[in-house]
């Protein structure tokens, strides 16, 4: 496929060979979900604290009427947290029939990434917990970790939130 | 299934749910009054109608199956047949075996043919035993060759009939030839085609597109069956084949198999050539069993990781029950059509409020304050009305969850050889649809409580000059703002000494104990508490009151039992009218903003230092009018900043759960108001102590307090370590 068609369909909203990711930013590090599954995005606004839930469940917000949980992606990851910034953005996702919300740094793209260009998840043995990964993507310079939000956020039973241990801790 | 009428099988699968609880509802009536040819005529019709739209769907499992059971009430109908207990009870398993076949088609479930089979064999046993004297009676020439269906002299003939077009013009009717057909001997597996049916809008009201397909057994031969097409053989596409060797039947098992496929899932490639005879079933599955699985070869390619296709595979055992979970979700609610009209007119006032008051709000000036207020009013009233009317379209009546009743009580005394009557009352009483769709299995196992423990054998009653038939009384009723649902049998009662032996055995309590009755009859709803002598299939495998208990109290509700020994049980049921919107209590702690339930508040208190008494250093008590009650600060349970740790200034609400009571400590009432009850379990899951969620004056979530889970937080500590 020549240039100008692939620009053309990139115009056009076409995905070519691959899929479209929106990516985000926690600190330096980009991450990206697959755009099909974000719902929405929506500045941050303050949630109401769920009582003894694990810390990266940051609270539920009413989204038009209904609640929705919203997840500390900072924390999840076990990074430290920081104050948040006119930036500071809530990712609404479709993770199976639940609905639910991310706060991350900044959202920054919706990318183009091509099969060629993904390649699959870095070992890191157990020091660093990546089973949330679905890979990582290229786009020029950059690296995105692209994230696989039904294993980040279900668990294996495919209902439960309230997995204690933020899974970079996990090691 | 991808045909056009994908969008009105829902409304199929309602109707036919409605019909199949006629005919159910009918068939149990029926028993008692087999006479009765206005009920027979009303299942009838249902069946009839359950047919019919079920052929249209191209649902032909159900269609033909519904059809036998029709020949046989058809005969019934016509007096050719008395209803008999055995076919009573033969329509009744029909009747199951057609729920189903009906719930398959819905869920796409595997069906079980082999019970749909012996089924249909058995309908048309009972059908072809009572037609033949029929025949008999209204055309004595042909009664030999219908008795004589079984001779040796019987050939099979295979039929496939395609009549002209114009056959309904000349007012020719394709019915009279089958009815001829059948007095030659027996006609079985008549197929409709109806593939040349054009699309609605083309098809021409006069002409026919149907064609037939059919196997005749008799002891004519060809050409008497020919004259039986006589008038409508000019133009017809007929063909009439003698079936001799088994393979013309596989032939025809073949063809019939691709028929069905358009509609049903098509049979593995195996399975045919099985039933067509070319491969025997020994060799059929050795071939299955070399057959490898994708992934297993792409490993063994080293085309992929084992790691890979585990994850593949999980993904799609994901996709499956999400696809399984939204095909079972679907429901509706048929609503009164007056409760609709009512409900636009409320909004058509709405509107005209609205328009009234952005006219006001456009030009206003100070002086028509006053207006404002009154179109304010006018907009809360309107408001409010259109919320009760909208909830009152989930209000059913509770008649809908006793329908089941009947059929189960004539079933476990069949099974438990013991005479029973049921009596239903209140059935109007109306509630929300989901509790409705709740109370079903508690209700139903507290039924069959009744009926295996609470019922004694006739033997028995008779000795203790009690009527041989046992009664078991269904009731609802309202009482204040809840429903109650009393299940009442005169049985022998609760075992005082049973129960308590049974606890102590357990380990529930310690023999030591002296308990009132009040405190020995909740034992029964302790896990793993059966007192049954010999586990039925009825119950008594100790599961089930427990659960009966967990699920009234999910739906905010309570279990009593009332029992005196000799003369029976009752259990009563305590349910919130409606699950959609509860009167609460707003109160502060810190800066969040709690719901507690009106129902369980008894009073609230400022308290004064000196009532407040600590055990052991730590566990509080209040004394309230003489009575000490554990105290629970709702900023430790909930793990938030108060304003107020000193409970002087703090303010303290009595709440009651389950006959206990408990002071809770909030720093602020705030007021009371009607809350719309959020589900927290749609995004997230079930959290601790908290009954659900709501959204607040200012768009802001609360959490409506689980008053029991708050307890049992204080009390066993929080159940995820904060």
């Amino acid at each position: 496929m020549d240039k100008e068609t692939k620009d053309l369909n990139q115009q056009a909203g076409l995905s070519t060979d691959g899929s479209q990711f929106l990516t985000f930013s926690l600190g330096d590090e980009l991450y990206g979900v697959d755009i099909l599954r974000v719902q929405e995005i929506k500045g941050y606004t303050a949630v109401t604290k769920i009582p003894n839930t694990p810390s990266h469940i940051k609270g539920v917000l009413n989204l038009r009427g209904t609640i929705v949980p919203i997840v500390e992606l900072r924390t999840k990851f076990g990074m430290p947290t920081i104050d948040y910034t006119t930036f500071t953005v809530i990712i609404v996702v479709v993770v199976q029939d639940k609905v639910m919300g991310l706060v991350v740094d900044a959202v920054s793209d919706v990318l183009d990434i091509e099969k060629k260009d993904i390649q699959s998840a870095p070992d890191f043995g157990n020091q660093v917990d990546v089973t949330f990964l679905n890979g990582v993507g290229k786009s020029g310079d950059k690296l995105i970790s692209l994230l696989d939000i039904d294993r980040l956020l279900l668990d294996s039973a495919g209902k439960d939130l309230s997995k204690d241990v933020p899974v970079a801790a996990a090691a | 299934m991808s045909n056009d009428f994908a969008q009105f099988q829902d409304a199929f699968f309602d109707e036919a749910a409605e019909h199949l609880a006629v005919v159910e509802e009918g068939l149990l009536e029926l028993e008692q009054h087999p006479e009765d040819l206005d009920l027979l005529n009303k299942i009838f019709r249902s069946a009839h109608s359950i047919k019919g739209t079920a052929g249209m769907f191209g649902f032909n499992a159900v269609a033909q199956f519904t059809h036998k059971m029709e020949t046989l009430l058809d005969l019934l109908r016509n007096g050719q047949k008395a209803v008999s207990p055995s076919i009573a009870d033969l329509l009744l398993k029909s009747t199951d075996c057609l729920k189903t076949l009906i719930e398959s088609v819905k869920t796409g479930a595997a069906v079980d043919e082999e019970t749909a089979r012996r089924l249909t064999t058995e309908l048309a046993a009972a059908s072809a035993s009572d037609s033949q004297p029929a025949v008999a009676g209204s055309t004595n020439k042909v009664a030999p060759a219908g008795s004589a269906a079984n001779c040796s002299g019987d050939r099979t003939y295979v039929i496939a009939w395609t009549p002209p077009e114009w056959l309904f013009q000349r007012g020719l009717d394709p019915l009279q030839t089958f009815k001829e057909l059948k007095n030659l001997g027996s006609l079985t597996e008549v197929t409709l085609d109806m593939s040349r049916l054009p699309e609605l809008a083309d098809i021409d009201s006069e002409k026919c597109y149907l064609s037939w397909g059919m196997q005749l057994t008799t002891d004519k031969d060809q050409t008497v069956i020919e004259s039986a097409f006589e008038f409508v053989r000019e133009d017809s596409a007929l063909s009439i084949q003698l079936v001799e060797n088994k393979g013309a039947q596989a032939q025809s098992l073949i063809t019939e198999t691709s028929a069905s496929a358009e509609t049903e899932s098509p049979k593995p490639l195996g399975e045919i050539l099985v039933e067509s005879g070319v491969v025997s079933r020994e060799t059929l599955d050795q071939a299955l069993a070399q057959q490898k699985r994708v992934g297993q070869i792409l490993v063994e390619q080293k085309a992929a990781t084992p790691q890979q296709v585990e994850q593949a595979l999980q993904k799609q055992r994901q996709q499956e029950s999400a696809a399984q979970a939204k095909k079972t979700d679907t429901t509706s609610i048929r609503v009164d059509t007056a409760k609709i009209d009512k409900l636009i007119n409320l909004v058509g006032e709405l509107v005209i409020t609205q328009s009234m008051l952005s006219d006001l709000g456009s030009r206003f000036e100070m002086r028509q304050l006053p207006v404002l207020l009154e179109r304010m009013v006018e907009l809360e009233r309107n408001t409010r009305e259109i919320q009760e009317r909208v909830m009152s379209i989930r209000m059913l009546p509770i008649g809908t969850a006793f329908a089941r009743f009947p059929r189960l009580v004539r079933d476990l005394s069949a099974k438990a050889g013991k005479k029973i009557q049921l009596v239903l009352s209140g059935e109007e009483t109306e509630l929300d649809k989901t509790v409705i769709e709740s109370i079903g299995d508690p209700l139903t196992h507290l039924v069959r409580n009744s009926a295996d423990h609470g019922l004694e054998p006739p033997e028995e009653r008779l000795d203790n000059n009690k009527p041989e038939v046992g009664t078991i009384r269904l009731n609802a009723f309202h009482e204040g703002g809840t429903i109650c649902i009393t299940v009442e049998d005169d049985g022998r009662g609760l075992n005082r000494d049973k129960i308590l032996a049974k606890a102590i055995k357990q380990g529930l309590i310690s023999e030591s104990e002296k308990l009132t009755d009040d405190q020995i009859w909740p034992l029964v709803f302790k896990p793993g508490f059966s007192t049954a002598e010999k586990i039925t299939d009825i119950s008594g495998r100790g599961v089930g009151m427990d659960v009966v208990k967990r699920n009234i109290e999910n739906l905010g509700g309570t279990v009593s039992i009332k029992t005196r020994k000799g003369y029976g049980t009752t259990f009563t049921l305590k349910l919130p009218l409606t699950l959609a919107i509860i009167d609460g209590m707003t109160v502060r702690v810190g800066k969040e903003t709690y719901i507690i339930p009106l129902l369980s508040i008894l009073e609230s208190i400022q308290p004064k230092a000196e009532l407040i008494k600590t055990v052991v250093g730590k566990g509080e008590l209040i004394n309230v009018r003489g009575t000490y009650i554990p105290m629970v600060r709702l900023y430790e349970v909930f793990a938030s900043e108060p304003e107020y740790t000193d409970p002087k200034e703090a303010i303290l609400l009595i709440l009651e759960t389950e006959g206990e009571r408990v002071a809770v400590m909030v720093d602020e009432i705030l007021g009371q108001q009607q809350v719309v009850i959020k589900s927290m379990e749609q995004n997230f899951r079930k959290v601790e102590g908290v009954a659900g969620a709501t959204i607040l004056g200012d768009g802001r979530v609360g959490f409506i307090v689980d008053v029991r889970g708050v307890l049992e937080i204080a009390r066993h500590g929080h159940p995820v370590a904060a």
